[in-house]
């Protein structure tokens, strides 16, 4: 075995192109394991503005033609998008020094690329499984969402082993796809304690939101179903009896005129801000400013925004449900609620903004817990490890004396 | 010679007369020194057999079983047609001289293995997305065209039936002629000529 461990990492989005979770994820692991001596290439969809190669933090990114022809449907998309990524992906695989140990998949929207690779270059392949279709679409209603999961399936089969990001993704892969419990392997998600280190006097930025006298509750998160928006959106009338605030809504999604209707038939548009899509240092201010950050999700893999809220010093409410059942300790580092329950999470939401010790508290404990427990570099040295299991297994197989 | 062979078709499974060209084909290429590997589709008999004529089958099934349309049926197939294809590679110490893929289905994983392996391909024309869809440019059919043109673009060889198919690859996709080959349907010259162009593989890029 040569000295330099070296692995291909495959996502659909990596920055600038930020679509969801996944795009931070493989940004700080990529980094993190770089750290950790791991060689790492990324191949990721093309982005307007952004270069086809370039090095950033030591890893190798690669953009690659994400298929722009038009396509009948988005999932069709995928596979199309999956086609070139391993054409190109496999010219790469053959051209560079560094022979490739492992291939290392998110999600089912590389699939194909991750699967088809393994198999070309007989090398082992590992996914990190950070959503399933059972779970966003809570069931299975179409053929397109019965063609989603079973490329899941597909997927983990095919993987040597399966990552998941909390003990609930465990359990649910496991049922989801009928795994064995010896493939699959958590590692927590991680963030970035030092980004969310904001200093400065922002009651200029603050006004541009909300009165002095209007507490700020902040969601982030794309406007669909799973994240639960509607049920904030339906428990707003029931805090604002309690108390005077303000709700600005950060992200974007296809429930968005929908809820827009809603708060226009409640008569509270000026309550309630529809921010859409905020560049990253704006986000961040508005974190140090809002007096509350919830998470009303009713399916969470493992719920990575909460975690940020937490390193940026926000309290949080949020219900408990899948990963966030987990980050959260109840009255410890955050407040759990009933999922899709709008009483609940306004209970929730009026406990935080009528106690401002009981928020210090929390905010307080929730920063200690994040710097302990979800550490990229803590990270990027068991995903290595797990690397090297893999790989150990690896060398006693007939596949590594084929090749 | 070490070829392997992409159809969608192969009998028992018949869908238009691909099937059966591909049978008399591979059998005389078999009598003619020609290690041929047939790869395929089966949606139940998978696996690999060895015909009488000494021709290798290996079927695949789809790996997802419900699908919204053609175009993901095919891509999907793609990867376990990828992984046969792989397999003969690795179990013949890496030596495929070629890879003979009959229409478009199949092309995305040829062009993988291409650029993965290093093994080169033909692009065997049996009708194109234009005729079988005059008009017809509804982004499904867009799709299909961009991936026969991916195949034109990668293959180092296109053959065709008629000089008319020539001309017609020429035209819809601006590939020039040098780069296609008619192959006679003349049954007494037939395989020497698909034999000439399997030789022609192993020359090397200009």
């Amino acid at each position: 075995m040569k000295d330099k461990l070296t692995v291909m990492m495959l996502s659909w989005e990596y920055p600038p192109r930020v679509i969801g979770g996944i795009s931070p994820h493989i940004y700080f692991l990529s980094k993190h394991l770089a750290k950790q001596d791991v060689k790492v290439y990324v191949v990721t969809c093309d982005f307007p503005g952004a270069p086809a190669h370039e090095v950033i933090d030591d890893v190798e990114i690669y953009r690659i033609d994400s298929y722009k022809n038009p396509s009948p449907d988005f999932a069709t998309w995928v596979y199309l998008m999956n086609m070139n990524m391993q054409r190109e992906t496999a010219a790469l695989t053959r051209k560079i020094a560094d022979k490739i140990d492992v291939f290392h998949a998110h999600d089912w929207l590389v699939a194909n690329a991750g699967i088809g690779l393994k198999h070309v270059f007989r090398k082992p392949l590992l996914v990190t499984m950070h959503s399933t279709e059972l779970g966003r679409r809570d069931g299975l209603h179409s053929a397109t969402e019965k063609m989603i999961h079973e490329t899941e399936a597909w997927l983990t089969y095919e993987a040597w082993k399966v990552i998941c990001c909390s003990d609930y993704m465990i359990s649910h892969v496991k049922y989801a796809y009928g795994l064995p419990s010896d493939k699959l392997v958590m590692v927590p998600n991680g963030v970035n304690i030092y980004n969310y280190y904001v200093n400065g006097d922002f009651r200029e930025f603050r006004s541009k939101f909300a009165l002095p006298e209007e507490k700020i509750v902040l969601f982030v998160g794309r406007l669909v179903y799973e994240k639960g928006i509607h049920v904030l959106i339906n428990a707003v009338p029931k805090i604002l009896s309690k108390v005077n605030a303000k709700f600005i809504i950060v992200g974007s999604g296809y429930m968005k005129e929908q809820l827009l209707n809603i708060v226009r038939s409640m008569g509270l548009e000026h309550k309630v801000l529809f921010e859409g899509f905020m560049d990253e240092p704006t986000l961040l201010k508005l974190q140090q400013v809002a007096d509350v950050s919830v998470v009303p999700s009713l399916f969470e893999p493992f719920g990575i925004v909460a975690l940020e809220a937490m390193a940026a010093r926000s309290p949080v409410v949020a219900s408990d449900t899948g990963g966030l059942s987990e980050i959260i300790e109840h009255d410890v580092t955050g407040v759990k609620v009933y999922p899709n329950n709008p009483d609940s999470l306004a209970w929730g939401i009026s406990k935080v903004l009528l106690d401002a010790n009981y928020a210090r508290y929390i905010k307080e404990n929730a920063y200690r817990r994040v710097q302990e427990k979800y550490d990229w570099e803590k990270i990027a040295k068991q995903t290595k490890s797990i690397y090297e299991g893999v790989l150990g297994e690896y060398h006693k197989s007939f596949w590594a004396k084929a090749t | 010679m070490r070829a392997i062979i992409f159809s969608w078709e192969y009998p028992p499974r018949v869908v238009g007369q691909l099937s059966g060209y591909i049978s008399a084909m591979s059998t005389q290429l078999a009598q003619n020194k020609v290690e041929v590997n047939i790869v395929t589709y089966d949606d139940s008999a998978t696996g690999q057999t060895t015909e009488p004529s000494g021709v290798k089958t290996f079927r695949v099934a789809n790996p997802v079983r419900n699908h919204i349309g053609v175009l993901t049926w095919v891509l999907t197939l793609n990867q376990e047609i990828e992984r046969a294809a792989a397999d003969i590679y690795y179990e013949s110490n890496k030596q495929v001289d070629l890879i003979d893929v009959h229409d478009w289905h199949f092309i995305p994983a040829a062009v993988t293995l291409k650029n993965g392996l290093g093994i080169p391909f033909i692009f065997s024309v049996e009708s194109l997305e234009d005729q079988r869809s005059p008009n017809a440019n509804a982004s499904y059919n867009m799709a299909i065209k961009s991936i026969e043109w991916l195949g034109f673009y990668e293959a180092k060889r296109i053959s065709v039936k008629s000089e008319w198919m020539k001309d017609e690859v020429n035209r819809i996709y601006k590939v020039p002629k040098e780069k296609i080959t008619v192959i006679s349907t003349d049954p007494s010259v037939w395989i020497e000529e698909i034999l000439k162009l399997y030789g022609s593989m192993a020359e090397a890029e200009e």
